[in-house]
């Protein structure tokens, strides 16, 4: 729907919610329940600012290390991090 | 004075001159004169004041322009006329033959006696100008004119007596006869005005603003200029926008290990191409031990051949091929890469241009990839990683581009490892079986997995890229990869708490109180911060609209709580 400005990417960001993504993988995930009509928009925010966090902490743990690119092994590092708010296990 | 010269006599004027450029240059009227009166080139030193004048006057019937020159030099001289010295003698004598011609040019000067009119004027000025100061610019404002015949001289003159002036710091009511006179006096002392003119024609290049010189980045040259001098540390920047091609990652791997023997031309050509490819992930694998150096020259010329016909695909891979070759057999990659260099760069620019540019997307992705692979070559972790996401852009791209792209990239691939003789014939065997294999499977494979995987991970990637978005750093694809097993894990885990929440209210549908309550226990909403205000930060106005319930007229509230 809209479309993000371009703020220091070349690419545009599209901030549209892939609801029917959302919606087909919580019936895959839950078929018993159903999911209510904006809640999938607060599910797609929920996994913005999930991503977003983890997207940060990945960048940190880049940036200690001093590598101008973002390795796996930061990404793993920022997930085991942050799993405490979601994961039971961590990755 | 020019006119004169070929009008009237000129032999004595001519010789008159010559004395009179040898003679000091008391005045610059001389020069003045000497120009109006002859040729601009000469500069005539201690001109007399009425010679002054009369060139002066010749100057003004030379240059319509100079008219305000030519005046004040006409008055000049005829101010100095008044006095009575040697030269001015002289000059009287030059002025005899002059005269007469002063008329024609006169005559052809319609406007003359508009300047005659000025003149006495001015020889009032001119003579108090005189004595106070630069008779010297008297005469220059003579000579000005003169010497500027055509437009521009007189400009020039205008321009230098003005600096001339300028710098000398005369009265503006003189700046005619000052810039003449110092004009005159550059003009004497340099025989052209070109000298105040150097500046402004060295001010314009400075002046003018030179486009820079920047040409349209031809990547090919870019590329074989980065092999020629070194490896250069290329960042594994992920240009490819594909985000997934695990599935063929072990395949191109294996070509990669395998020595591929010399093919006929057609293969070898592939291979060749295949090898730029491929040789950075097999290289990688292998664990190069960064001596580019050797192989590097050896094959440069082959690369900087291959890179003229290929576009970018084929520089980076023959850089990559350079870096192989360097693990396995520095030799045996040397004889392969250059037979193989002249094959391939035959077959390249034929066949493999086309399927290349077909790529060309991905190539230039898999290039950037195996120049960021060449330069962490020497890391072997950051080696690897690039070679891996060489093969799974590779795997991607054959995946995405036609069949024959495809089918270029395996032959490549197989071909690739030449140089690495430990694989051995067996890895050779099942080189040709694997890319064979790889092809096949995809295509069967799509049609099944394709459904479930495809969409899922279409949506999956809107994340992913949401997450490079977020990170604004160059990301791997491995670490891409892993964003993506988070976020199934993440989306496993959602789904799994939104059951409980539900199922703790007694219902079974989840409602957005039950998304409430999981961002509150995630900490994203706080008594501080609560969920509305994170809709509006994150989620675009349509869908605020739709989250948050807003008053509307006519008692109405949307959407209805």
């Amino acid at each position: 729907m809209a479309l993000s400005t371009i703020v220091s990417q070349k690419k545009q960001i599209k901030r549209k919610a892939p609801r029917g993504f959302l919606k087909r993988v919580f019936k895959r995930q839950k078929p018993q329940l159903r999911l209510e009509k904006s809640g999938d928009l607060l599910v797609h925010l929920n996994c913005l600012l999930f991503v977003h966090r983890l997207a940060e902490e990945s960048r940190t743990n880049a940036c200690e290390s001093k590598c101008r690119v973002i390795n796996k092994e930061h990404v793993l590092a920022a997930a085991k991090v942050k799993s405490r708010f979601l994961f039971l296990s961590k990755n | 004075m020019a006119d004169h010269n070929p009008d009237g006599d000129p032999t004595p004027r001519t010789l008159l001159r010559r004395v009179l450029d040898t003679a000091d240059p008391r005045t610059p009227r001389r020069p003045r004169s000497a120009r109006t009166g002859a040729q601009r080139a000469l500069l005539e030193t201690a001109s007399s004041r009425r010679l002054s004048g009369q060139t002066k006057t010749i100057a003004k019937g030379r240059s319509r322009g100079a008219r305000s020159i030519g005046r004040s030099a006409h008055v000049q001289a005829r101010g100095h006329l008044e006095e009575q010295t040697p030269r001015t003698l002289l000059k009287n004598i030059l002025l005899t033959a002059p005269e007469s011609s002063i008329l024609m040019p006169e005559s052809v000067v319609k406007p003359v006696p508009a300047p005659q009119v000025v003149q006495p004027s001015r020889r009032e000025s001119s003579r108090s100008s005189l004595e106070l100061q630069l008779p010297e610019l008297e005469p220059s404002t003579t000579l000005a004119p003169g010497l500027l015949a055509p437009g521009r001289r007189k400009q020039r003159l205008r321009l230098s007596m003005f600096q001339q002036g300028v710098d000398q710091g005369l009265p503006l009511s003189q700046e005619p006869q000052g810039n003449a006179d110092a004009s005159s006096l550059t003009s004497s002392l340099n025989l052209t005005f070109a000298t105040p003119l150097q500046p402004q024609s060295v001010q314009r290049p400075g002046l003018a603003r030179r486009p820079p010189a920047r040409r349209a980045v031809d990547v090919g040259a870019f590329l074989q200029d980065l092999r020629d001098t070194s490896l250069a540390p290329p960042n594994i920047v992920l240009e490819d926008t594909q985000p997934f091609s695990q599935p063929t990652v072990g395949s191109p791997n294996v070509y990669h290990s395998l020595p591929c023997t010399p093919h006929t031309g057609a293969e070898d050509a592939e291979q060749a191409a295949g090898r730029r490819t491929q040789s950075s992930g097999p290289g990688l694998q292998n664990n190069r031990p960064g001596k580019p150096a050797q192989f590097l020259a050896g094959e440069a010329e082959e690369v900087d051949a291959f890179a003229l016909g290929f576009l970018s695909t084929s520089s980076g891979v023959s850089g990559e091929d350079e870096v192989e070759p360097l693990h396995n057999g520095v030799e045996e990659a040397e004889k392969k890469m250059k037979e193989e260099g002249v094959s391939v760069s035959e077959m390249e620019a034929t066949g493999a241009q086309g399927p290349s540019r077909a790529e060309e997307p991905e190539g230039h992705t898999q290039v950037t990839e195996a120049e960021g692979s060449q330069g962490t070559a020497e890391a072997e972790g950051p080696g690897a990683s690039s070679g891996d996401e060489d093969a799974s852009s590779r795997a991607a791209s054959p995946e995405s581009a036609s069949g024959t792209p495809e089918s270029l990239q395996a032959r490549r691939h197989h071909q690739f490892p030449e140089p690495a003789p430990p694989p051995g014939a067996a890895v050779l065997s099942s080189e040709p079986a694997e890319p064979l294999l790889v092809r096949c499977p995809p295509r069967p494979r799509t049609t099944g997995p394709r459904p479930r995987q495809d969409p899922h991970k279409a949506g999956l990637s809107h994340y992913v890229k949401l997450f490079s978005f977020f990170a604004k750093m160059p990301m791997e694809r491995k670490a891409l990869e892993m964003v993506e097993k988070c976020l199934d894990k993440y989306f496993q885990h959602l789904c799994d708490d939104l059951e409980v929440f539900a199922a703790h209210a007694g219902r079974k549908t989840v409602k957005p109180e039950d998304l409430e309550l999981l961002m509150r226990r995630q900490g994203l909403v706080t008594d501080q911060v609560s969920l509305h205000v994170l809709v509006e930060r994150h989620l675009p106005l349509e869908y605020r609209q739709l989250l948050i319930p807003c008053a509307y007229s006519g008692n109405s509230v949307f959407p209805a709580q």
